[in-house]
């Protein structure tokens, strides 16, 4: 308790020990919370309060209000504390019945915190607030209106409406304020009653007369909710919404926006945002309305002004025509052209005006707010890049700034280097690189291998990062070696100076998965050009069992692979090795990828160079994560979590989303067929889709990485914003994309991971078939069964199944996988060996014709009775060719 | 929607709840065990202020040993919240007088509750300026410095004045004496090469003011003429610059600023708040003359033994002279013993924050006074992890300001 209490300490004689006890109880549980301490003795305490404040409340003596004050202090502390003290709520509420507001005050804290789990207790309260709310005190009438509101029960609503209702009316505006943002609590708890009182009409009317503006800005607060919410379920509702929106109230707002608070301010700008103007001269009035917004000292107007700017001229194309002057008068010459000007939308004066302001929130305020606005930062520089390649200095790292801040700023720096600022960054970067912390170190070195693969002074750099190679320290060893890979992806020309060095460096030294097998793969691909290539293979090769990374063993399959068909007498030895180790190894992709490689050889092994080491094209560009649309969105969405996030909002506030494949959940509950006792379902879609749906886009990035990997082709996929995907293992396909039905597209990551299946697959080499299946077809669950009763068997057939491809039936999940690959889509499976049963689909590329397949697997037998019944019967044949060939191939990767 | 908060907790090291409120009822009573969990007790902590569990996000703030978080489920407006809770912070500061930490907490509950109340309503940030909101909290702080005043004299028309035009000034404000404060504090942050040319130097300056003044007055602080505030795309423009003006490269003003008359007359005009405030914060980059050079050599003998020699120059005129020069050098954590010799001043080791601390007192331009120390270190079995090299910091007091200035060697 404060010290001053001391001296205030109750008249009442049995009081000395009571209090002491309090005091010391108090000050030991001072350090550990009571909750969590069942032992602590409350009971004596609580009701030796309810005594006292049962004495106290009938005394009319001098001095009982300071007494109850102390009393009452402490009955908030314990409740703070966790004690329950919902014991002695009547007298609480008999002692207030006083003119004393701190006692009030006190005691409506009191009810706040006991009347939702009390509801019945709380009923007694009511009567008291009421009174209170029409008390001469208008700040007693304010305070007993929110409380009254934030009683937050249900079936008390009936006795909100009348206090809301002349609360409203009130003429001090410290109620009305309190009782507009009551409207929006009642909306909460009840809308209904708050729609029949028709209490938003009030909150419009004195939204636009009220002379105080707290009062506005509450009322706004509270209608842009109400119709938001209101609007899913009425047009008047999305009809009011809109005159919120509209001119007449957006000026008069505007006008206003001087004597508004500077939370108030936020919160009109936020709305002004969404404001589309008729014409030019009604952006230039309004931005020059604001522009002395931008100096404001509070963080959060700076940011809202600059969303107002940015969101104004988003439509406007044209205003960096109109030529300079007319738009700020103190504002400097236009700029020049931009070289690219389709990147963004926005007049360059905007971003030069907005650009200062900017930069003094990042460098003053907390380090939390500083990254809070660093990420806005973030959003418009990849916008457009140009306009802070001057400013680059300001996102240099300071020495005690958190990790958190200097990620980002490291960003910055990654996004704003260009020809003439690189070789300042760079060389800023790699002070980095050398800095003891060694996350730091790590993503900084990540930060010059980005600018490197944005093409500005490739030459300073790789010089650079060769030197980190020379450091001799474990982490820049790895992360420069997965950047020197990435980079000769993209300019193999640089491959004689890297391998030189990254030929000295020993494998042993190189842990960390990644970097490993980044270093395996320039091992297979240059092998040409290291000397020891095969040996240091070979040696890994036989410390087979100590690489616990699936990664990397898949990785030093293909090298080992790649370094043969270039040295065959010197790695023939290593070959063998790493083909038994991985034929026996006992991760599935693993297994499957030495088997295929070992029949490709067994096969011809011409074809297997094909296969393994075809003619590779340099990457152009690293495939940008995020697609433009996602990034318009939350850049719709300035001055919100999105952009710190970088997702826009529905991807995390909205719990019902559940992205484009949510149908194939349903399947869990589906049998299709009488016969089909146990149908299973699709395990891998769903697996796809709870990826897509359960990890942040970062994690399904590394997600991504092994599937990639799956391809023979690629190397180890790039770990940061640029992953590889399919699109660009497709390119290096080349020799393989005539045998595909379609060519993968790379439109969703649920196709990448499906890329596993097609890129591994050898089908046969020859002249594509005439019948293209649709890569995406979806169908109804109900609509196959429909179908299936509807439709004539149009071919029944047996087929076979390789011995190979049995042994790999452990699962059916394997077959559906393989059959994937090949668009040939599963809706239901089921059975045990020896017996397997499929319903499969697929649909034509063109249109909308399906085919329906029935396959029963006999594993024993290698038999497969397969009945199709077809939309269109002419096709059928060709259909089953496709399918047949399709069934054969399986097992053989 | 631009919610702030739908609740705000307070929690100690420990993750034990201080105080909380809840706003609203999107978030469970339970969020703050997911905080508990997935945040404070993961090396997660730190790592970035602003996290996603479970469909809510948190923002957490570390203030001495407490933990301020709040809790939303929509799309909140970060900047906003953040900055919530800092101006929270500096209120609630006020009312302990001065210090906000766990103790100060646990002793003003009440008084919590009702600033929480008052300063948000539903989630929406409401007024939060100290002037204001003095009026109508009816507890004392602990250790509050209003405390001379009777905090429950009932105030009549507090309420009017909580919502009127001018939100941080009260009316009817008396002093016998009427007296204005007026510091700059300016914080320089530079960066030298090892031999001595400077690579960067940036300055954040604010000017601090304190006034006591009677009735509602309209002050007005002109701003020299040298200081130029121009854009910097005209900046860029202009081919030379004039070596005297200082160009400033943004500056924010406090509310209380009128910023149309800035814009026009470049006069900063205004009605103060009642007591202490921050004026005005700007920014330099370019054309910053510095009054001081350091110039450190650290040599490193051997794993137990360094030799630390700074000279410190002072560029400014003859006549005049800096006081209170404070400069911090850095040393490892393992320092044993130090040994100084000084040409002026004093110097001492800290070993709390591991630091030589040389102490001039007065500091007469155009002289060069020298540091050299011989540092002892404990040879640690372990294998010695490189010293990160903190930057040396300066701070003194001067007729030109008060200069914390900072510099990697």
């Amino acid at each position: 308790m404060a010290p001053p209490d001391q001296s205030h300490r109750s008249p009442s004689p049995s009081q000395p020990s009571g209090t002491a006890r309090a005091e010391s109880n108090g000050t030991g549980n001072s350090n550990s919370n009571p909750k969590s301490n069942p032992n602590f003795d409350s009971k004596g305490e609580v009701s030796d309060l309810k005594m006292q404040l049962r004495q106290l409340a009938g005394s009319r003596a001098q001095g009982t209000d300071d007494s109850k004050r102390e009393l009452f202090k402490k009955v908030i502390s314990y409740m703070t504390i966790g004690i329950d003290v919902s014991s002695v709520f009547s007298e609480m509420v008999m002692c207030s019945a006083t003119s004393d507001i701190v006692l009030k005050k006190m005691c409506y804290l009191y009810v706040g915190n006991y009347a939702r789990y009390n509801p019945d207790l709380s009923l007694l309260t009511i009567n008291f607030l009421q009174r209170d709310c029409k008390d001469e005190d208008p700040m007693i009438r304010g305070l007993a209106l929110r409380s009254l509101c934030t009683l937050r029960v249900a079936n008390l609503v009936e006795y909100l409406v009348g206090p809301l209702g002349s609360g409203l009316k009130d003429g001090n505006s410290y109620v009305r304020m309190v009782a507009a943002v009551g409207v929006l609590k009642l909306y909460h708890i009840s809308s209904s009653t708050c729609m029949d009182a028709d209490f938003p009409v009030t909150l419009k009317h004195l939204m636009l007369n009220d002379p105080d503006a707290q009062v506005v800005a509450n009322c706004l607060c509270a209608l842009q909710e109400i119709w938001s919410l209101e609007a899913t379920t009425s047009d008047e509702a999305s009809r009011e919404r809109e005159v919120l929106l509209s001119k007449p109230v957006i000026y008069y707002l505007l006008n206003r926006i001087k004597e508004f608070s500077e939370w108030a301010q936020c919160i009109v700008l936020e709305l002004v945002s969404k404001y589309v103007p008729t014409d030019s001269n009604e952006i230039f009035d309004i931005m020059n309305l604001l522009e002395d917004r931008l100096q404001h000292a509070n963080g959060a107007v700076v940011l809202a002004t600059v969303k107002v700017f940015l969101q104004l001229t988003l439509s406007m194309t044209d205003t960096h025509q109109q030529g300079p002057g007319k738009l700020f008068i103190v504002q400097g010459q236009h700029q020049g052209p931009l070289q690219d000007p389709q990147h963004y939308l926005h007049p360059v004066q905007v971003y030069e005006r907005i650009k200062a302001p900017l930069l003094t929130q990042v460098s003053s305020g907390s380090p939390e707010q500083s990254y809070a606005v660093l990420s806005h930062l973030h959003l418009l520089v990849m916008r457009a890049p140009i306009l802070f390649s001057t400013d680059y200095k300001h996102f240099y790292c300071q020495y005690n700034e958190p990790f958190y801040v200097k990620k980002l700023k490291l960003e910055m720096l990654t996004a704003v280097a260009n020809e003439s600022n690189t070789y300042e960054i760079v060389t800023e970067l790699c002070e980095y690189a050398a800095n003891v912390d060694i996350p730091m170190a790590r993503e900084s070195i990540r930060a010059v291998g980005k600018i490197a693969l944005q093409q500005y002074d490739v030459n300073a750099i790789v010089d650079r990062l060769l030197q980190f190679l020379e450091m001799e320290k474990d982490y820049v060893t790895a992360e420069t070696l997965v950047l020197v890979k990435d980079l000769l992806r993209k300019y193999p020309q640089w491959s004689h100076d890297c391998i030189a060095v990254v030929g000295n460096i020993s494998s042993k030294n190189v842990q960390e998965p990644k970097a490993k097998a980044a270093l395996i793969w320039m091992l297979g691909e240059y092998a040409q050009d290291m000397q020891d290539a095969p040996y240091v293979l070979e040696s890994l090769a036989e410390n087979w069992d100590d690489e616990h990374s699936a990664e990397v063993r898949l990785h030093l399959l293909t090298a080992v692979l790649k370094c043969f068909l270039r040295r065959p007498p010197e790695t023939q030895k290593a070959l063998g090795a790493a083909l038994a180790a991985g034929l026996s190894d006992f991760h599935q992709d693993v297994h499957d990828r030495a088997l295929f490689y070992y029949r490709l050889l067994q096969y011809k092994v011409s074809v297997a160079e094909r296969v393994a080491n075809p003619p590779k094209q340099a990457v152009s560009v690293f495939a940008d994560t995020q697609s433009s649309e996602i990034k318009d969105r939350i850049f719709d969405e300035f001055n919100s979590l999105a952009v710190v996030y970088q997702k826009p909002s529905y991807m995390f506030t909205d719990k019902e989303h559940r992205g484009p494949f949510a149908f194939s959940e349903e399947l869990g509950n589906l049998s299709i067929g009488a016969e089909s006792a146990e149908n299973i379902v699709s395990a891998q879609r769903v697996e796809a889709n709870d990826q897509d749906l359960l990890l942040s886009t970062s994690e399904k990035e590394e997600s991504r990485g092994p599937s990639n990997n799956g391809s023979a082709y690629s190397a180890p996929s790039y770990d940061s914003s640029a992953p590889l995907v399919a699109s660009h293992a497709q390119s290096e396909l080349v020799s393989l994309d005539q045998t595909l039905p379609q060519a993968p597209q790379a439109s969703s990551a649920f196709d990448d991971l499906l890329g596993l299946g097609f890129a591994v697959t050898p089908a046969p080499a020859a002249s594509p078939p005439p019948l293209r299946l649709n890569a995406k077809a979806v169908l109804d669950p109900n609509t196959f069964q429909q179908k299936w009763r509807q439709l004539p068997v149009s071919t029944s057939q047996e087929g076979s199944i390789t011995p190979q491809g049995v042994a790999a039936l452990t699962t059916p999940q394997a077959l559906l996988r393989h059959m994937q690959g090949h668009f040939i889509h599963c809706i239901a499976s089921g059975g045990q060996a020896p017996n397997f049963k499929f319903f499969f689909f697929a649909q034509k590329a063109e249109e909308s014709s399906t085919f329906l397949v029935e396959c029963i697997i006999n594993s024993s037998s290698c038999k497969a009775q397969i009945k199709i019944k077809a939309d269109d019967q002419g096709s059928s044949h060709a259909f089953v060719a496709l399918f047949q060939s399709a069934l054969s191939s399986f097992g053989m990767s | 929607m631009p919610v702030a908060a739908s609740a705000i907790y307070f929690l100690n090291l420990r993750g034990d709840v201080l105080i909380n409120r809840l706003y609203r009822d999107d978030v469970g009573g339970n969020m703050v065990d997911a905080f508990r969990m997935h945040i404070m007790q993961t090396k997660e902590l730190g790592t970035c202020p602003v996290r996603q569990i479970g469909g809510c996000s948190f923002f957490y703030m570390r203030i001495s040993n407490v933990y301020i978080v709040i809790v939303v489920s929509s799309n909140a407006n970060v900047a906003c919240a953040f900055k919530f809770v800092v101006e929270a912070v500096a209120l609630f500061k006020s009312y302990f007088g001065g210090s906000f930490d766990e103790d100060a907490i646990r002793n003003n509950f009440v008084l919590i509750y009702e600033l929480l109340d008052e300063i948000m309503d539903f989630g929406y940030p409401q007024n939060l300026s100290p002037e204001i909101l003095k009026l109508y909290i009816t507890q004392e702080g602990v250790r509050s410095p209003f405390s001379t005043k009777p905090a429950d004299k009932p105030v009549p028309n507090a309420t009017l004045q909580v919502t009127g035009a001018v939100g941080w000034r009260r009316e009817g404000l008396v002093y016998k004496k009427n007296e204005v404060f007026l510091d700059i504090v300016e914080s320089v942050n530079l960066l030298m090469s090892s031999k001595g040319s400077v690579l960067r130097c940036d300055v954040t300056g604010k000017i601090l003011m304190k006034c006591f003044l009677s009735g509602m007055p309209d002050l007005k602080l002109g701003l020299n003429d040298k200081i130029g505030l121009e854009k910097e795309s005209q900046l860029k423009s202009r081919p030379t610059k004039s070596g005297k003006t200082i160009e400033l490269d943004d500056v924010t003003f406090h509310q209380c600023v009128n910023l149309t008359r800035f814009n026009s007359e470049k006069t900063v005009s205004f009605v103060p708040p009642d007591g202490e405030f921050e004026l005005m914060k700007y920014r330099i980059t370019e054309g910053v003359n510095l009054p001081f050079r350091v110039l450190p050599t650290i040599k490193e003998l051997g794993r137990t033994r360094m030799e630390v020699n700074v000279k410190v120059k002072s560029v400014f005129g003859a006549k005049m002279f800096a006081l209170g020069v404070v400069i911090k050098i850095p040393v490892p954590k393992q320092t044993a013993k130090t040994s100084f010799q000084v040409t002026s001043g004093r110097a001492k080791y800290n070993a709390s924050i591991d630091c030589l601390v040389w102490k001039i007192r007065k500091f007469p331009g155009q002289t060069e006074p020298t540091l050299s120390a011989e540092v002892e270190l404990i040879s640690t079995i372990a294998e010695k992890k490189s010293w990160t090299r903190p930057p040396i910091q300066m701070e003194f007091q001067g007729n030109m300001g008060y200069i914390n200035m900072s510099q990697i060697p």
